[in-house]
């Protein structure tokens, strides 16, 4: 089995252990409520609503019967665990839609803001990371210093008023939501092919450089704000790691030997600081997909923070915050395992298991 | 003395310390600063009609101008930064003994054991704080609902959760705690139970510890003793940076409507009609946008470059680059 697979394979077992434990400590949660409560996970999607009092309550003791909910609390858990499997994670009273087509509808819209931002911020940082720490103190530094510095001390939510009073209020150059209001209800009529949900990916697919250019118009103000802070914080730990391997002895080594400075820097130091830098990103993951979410709701994107959003809007709805956080969780793991995996691509040492990532 | 000398060596933090005793003595002296108004305390006093829904440049009655509705800034930013500097340092020093205390138990039993304890808090670190802050609000509400009261939201300056009828113990006390304040505490102390856990492990088997147990000390006596004391130092480096990074976290989550009362992420909810929709304009209402804006951040960077200067004294050799914040 080539090292890479088996990598993979063992880094992918966390995935289910880690599911265990926060469905666990989530079930927990839910354990807190009374038995009456804890029904709202269960109740079908179309309730009769002439039902008299005497009805429901008969109707909700015929749900705690089956649903195990006055049982111990291994015996319930194992059987919501298997509900998550069998069906659609419970009826949203909010959105008036089951919890888990509604977030997989959503998606793509999330997906497609991560994705962007995620290929944005992690070249940029480690190539500038790479100069300023390289030539420490020259010019490139001190503007890169200062950028830092603005970044991380920047909240998102600050930036993102910023940016929406003079980019779209007054100088019109980008826009909050999604896409504009012709090109949605071409979408909702469908003359516009959705293949994979993915706006922009779509555009090109269709053919419609139009609304490519929409899309874009409409994402870079969201992407900027939520790549500046991470930005930062990678490029902080990529010039700090390479401003200690720029005094290890094998890069006077490489010098005596006479390589030119640009190999030193891109083939000798280069891939030695990419191990601590994308460590620190997967450290991060739980705040960039926080900041997806945020930066969604500033922006109005229709993404997946959208069920939060309405969940939190007045009616009481459980299951939607429940299966909102069983899905970041999710999203999470996945975009650690990806970042770990992307590290174990680039450096044969973690690939090998030698050093721990 | 040295390490005081060291520290004071870097201006950055000369200006760290002067911001964070400054946001400590706002906090301490608000009443003084400026005083409640008897009939209706709290961070947002009226200084106009309560139906004025115009914002009011800085005049001779409120010297930062007001918001919709009349709402005195200064007043708000001076009583902010007590609520801020609260909210910080009750979550960050909660969460930082509970790490410290995880940490040394997962250091200090079994090798299998520990691990298991440690695998529990790198579960916990994908656990987003945005997702349990819902969640948990969540719960409050069936539980009330389901204990027979009406739940619903006020809306306005500080969201307040209202129960209608007659109120049981049970309810009154989730009425009473801040779900924000109860998920940061779960869900962020796992950094420093990492890092104390590492650092046990270290000591464990060095010679000083050998001796205090051949003394006859009992595990928790040497944890108390010579493990927490020796990771306490560089826990505090993480706790400095966490007060700015909860703070900020909270006014987010404030701004964007979820939970939390911030006030100065109120002051820049209210406000933010005459900066980001139409006929708005960053420049024009610079009251409206800056004083708060300029206090979230400040609030941010002192307590950050406290952390740095701390862990100057404490690591002479590093960087200042490792960030750690875990939202």
């Amino acid at each position: 089995m080539p090292p890479l697979l088996r990598f993979m394979i063992r880094r992918f077992m966390v995935v289910p252990v880690s599911l265990f434990i926060i469905t666990l400590v989530l079930y927990a949660g839910v354990m807190l409520t009374p038995p009456e409560a804890r029904v709202s996970l269960y109740l079908p999607e179309r309730m009769n609503p002439h039902l008299t009092e005497e009805q429901l309550k008969e109707f909700i003791e015929t749900v705690i019967e089956k649903r195990h909910l006055r049982d111990p609390f291994p015996i319930q858990y194992y059987y919501w665990v298997r509900s998550l499997f069998d069906e659609s994670w419970g009826y949203s009273a909010s959105m008036n839609e089951l919890v888990l087509p509604a977030l997989l509808r959503r998606t793509p819209i999330t997906l497609e803001l991560a994705l962007y931002s995620l290929l944005f911020l992690i070249p940029l940082g480690l190539i500038s990371g790479v100069i300023s720490g390289w030539r420490r103190n020259g010019v490139f530094d001190s503007i890169f210093r200062g950028a830092a510095f603005l970044g991380t001390s920047m909240p998102m939510f600050i930036l993102a008023l910023v940016l929406l009073s003079v980019f779209y209020l007054n100088l019109g150059w980008f826009a909050p939501e999604r896409i504009s209001l012709p090109y949605s209800i071409e979408f909702s009529n469908g003359s516009f092919n959705q293949f994979t949900g993915i706006v922009t990916i779509d555009a090109l697919l269709n053919a419609r450089p139009d609304v490519f250019l929409d899309a874009w118009k409409h994402l870079a103000m969201p992407v900027f704000t939520l790549s500046l802070y991470h930005w930062a914080t990678l490029a902080r730990v990529a010039r700090a790691t390479m401003i200690a391997e720029r005094d290890k002895p094998y890069i006077l080594a490489a010098r005596a030997r006479g390589i030119s400075e640009r190999t030193v820097v891109w083939r000798h130091a280069y891939f030695n600081m990419l191990t601590p830098s994308l460590t620190s990103m997967t450290l991060s993951a739980t705040s960039i997909v926080t900041g997806v979410f945020v930066s969604e709701i500033i922006f109005n994107f229709n993404g997946v923070s959208n069920v939060i959003i309405k969940a939190m809007s007045g009616i009481p709805d459980a299951p939607a915050a429940l299966g909102f956080a069983i899905y970041s969780v999710v999203m999470i793991l996945l975009l650690m395992f990806i970042l770990d995996v992307l590290q174990a691509l680039l450096d044969p040492r973690v690939r090998e298991g030698i050093l721990n990532s | 003395m040295r390490r005081l000398h060291r520290y004071f060596f870097r201006w950055q933090n000369w200006v760290a310390l002067f911001l964070v005793l400054v946001f400590i003595g706002v906090a301490v002296a608000a009443p003084n600063l400026s005083p409640d108004d008897p009939k209706n305390p709290g961070p947002f006093m009226q200084v106009g009609r309560a139906t004025d829904l115009q914002v009011h440049p800085p005049s001779e009655e409120a010297i930062l101008g007001t918001l919709p509705r009349g709402i005195d800034i200064y007043h708000a930013l001076v009583w902010g930064s007590r609520d801020a500097l609260q909210f910080g340092l009750i979550v960050t020093v909660s969460t930082a003994l509970f790490g410290i205390f995880y940490g040394s138990l997962a250091g200090i039993i079994s090798h299998r054991a520990g691990g298991l304890l440690m695998s529990i808090a790198d579960a916990f670190i994908a656990f987003p704080p945005i997702a349990g802050v819902v969640f948990l609000q969540q719960l409050f509400a069936a539980t009330i609902t389901a204990m027979g009261g009406l739940y619903f939201k006020r809306e306005g300056f500080g969201e307040v959760i209202d129960i209608v009828g007659p109120v049981t113990p049970i309810q009154a006390l989730l009425e009473t705690i801040d779900p924000l304040m109860f998920c940061l505490i779960v869900l962020s102390w796992m950094p420093y139970a990492r890092l104390v856990h590492s650092i046990v492990l270290t000591l464990r088997d060095t010679e000083f510890v050998q001796a205090a147990r051949a003394l006859g000390g009992n595990s928790l006596w040497v944890i108390r003793k010579h493990l927490i004391s020796n990771s306490f130092e560089p826990a505090m480096v993480l706790a400095a940076r966490d007060v700015g990074g909860v703070v900020l976290f909270q006014a987010t989550l404030t701004f964007i409507g979820i939970g939390g009362g911030s006030v100065w992420g109120v002051m820049l909810a209210q406000g933010r009609n005459w900066v980001i929709a139409p006929g708005g304009n960053l420049f024009t209402y610079w009251w409206v946008f800056l004083p708060p804006t300029l206090a979230v951040m400040i609030f941010g960077i002192a307590w950050n470059m406290l952390g740095d200067g701390l862990s100057d004294i404490l690591n002479p050799t590093s960087q200042h680059e490792f960030y750690s914040k875990s939202f």
